[in-house]
């Protein structure tokens, strides 16, 4: 699948609402409806933020890459960091039930993408595969 | 985002406006907890003008209503577009915040 878009931002907090913008309009111009956009802006957003959180540690010097593609049925979404290793199985969000802060962000991406995986092949830092059959020809 | 605070009859009413994200959130808990120190006894928060909301700010949410709740004090959403209802319906949370139509609902309860 061939990137359509690609945004490099520095990862500071305040430029979540720049990749929010970008990924709304890439899904806009692929065709998904509004909920559906609503809902991968949200998964997208959630997971800069654990990008900043816990692979930069807070640190608003380092850099994200989001990049977007689209094909026959499917839309994908990869975002790229050089910080700290994600260990994937120790990445679970809380159980919806047990009502405390944090943890909902892994939820919001698994509602809305069909794959959710990190890239094992990266050596430095992370690269989250997000995809999402639409069912539509949506390529750019 | 914006944060406005008024009082409607007698009640404390945080007004939001724009997008709560990881960015803005951190004002909004500064805000939130000032307010709860003062043990309202009826805290509403009207999301009317709130366009997106993310974890940290439904976070901030569910701090909030647990020191409301030491207190046995109340904590009252009111006017939720149906994008942000989605997002706290889906996290379960719609069951343990009380969600009021508008601001006479909220006082009315």
């Amino acid at each position: 699948m061939k990137t359509a878009v690609t945004l490099k931002v520095r990862s500071n907090p305040r430029y979540l609402s720049l990749i929010r913008d970008v990924t709304t309009r890439f899904c806009m111009s692929c065709g998904l409806d509004e909920e559906l956009t609503g809902q991968i802006k949200l998964a997208v957003d959630e997971a800069c933020s654990n990008v900043i959180k816990y692979a930069y540690h807070g640190d608003t010097s380092k850099v994200i890459v989001v990049k977007y593609g689209s094909s026959h049925k499917k839309i994908s979404i990869t975002i790229d960091d050089s910080g700290e290793k994600a260990d994937p199985e120790k990445i679970r969000g809380r159980d919806l039930d047990d009502v405390r802060p944090g943890g909902l962000g892994l939820h919001f991406i698994r509602r809305v993408f069909d794959l959710v995986e990190f890239d094992t092949g990266k050596l430095k830092g992370n690269r989250l595969l997000l995809m999402k059959q639409t069912g539509g020809n949506n390529a750019l | 985002m914006h944060c406005d605070i008024n009082d409607y009859k007698g009640n404390t009413v945080l007004s939001l406006s724009g997008e709560v994200d990881m960015h803005s959130s951190p004002m909004l808990r500064e805000k939130l907890l000032s307010l709860i120190k003062n043990k309202p006894p009826l805290l509403i928060v009207n999301f009317r003008d709130v366009s997106y909301i993310d974890s940290s700010g439904i976070a901030t949410f569910v701090e909030g209503l647990k020191h409301v709740k030491a207190y046995k004090g109340r904590l009252q959403f009111s006017e939720l577009p149906q994008s942000i209802m989605d997002i706290f319906s889906f996290s379960k949370l719609d069951k343990v915040f009380e969600i009021c139509g508008n601001l006479d609902d909220a006082v009315g309860r």
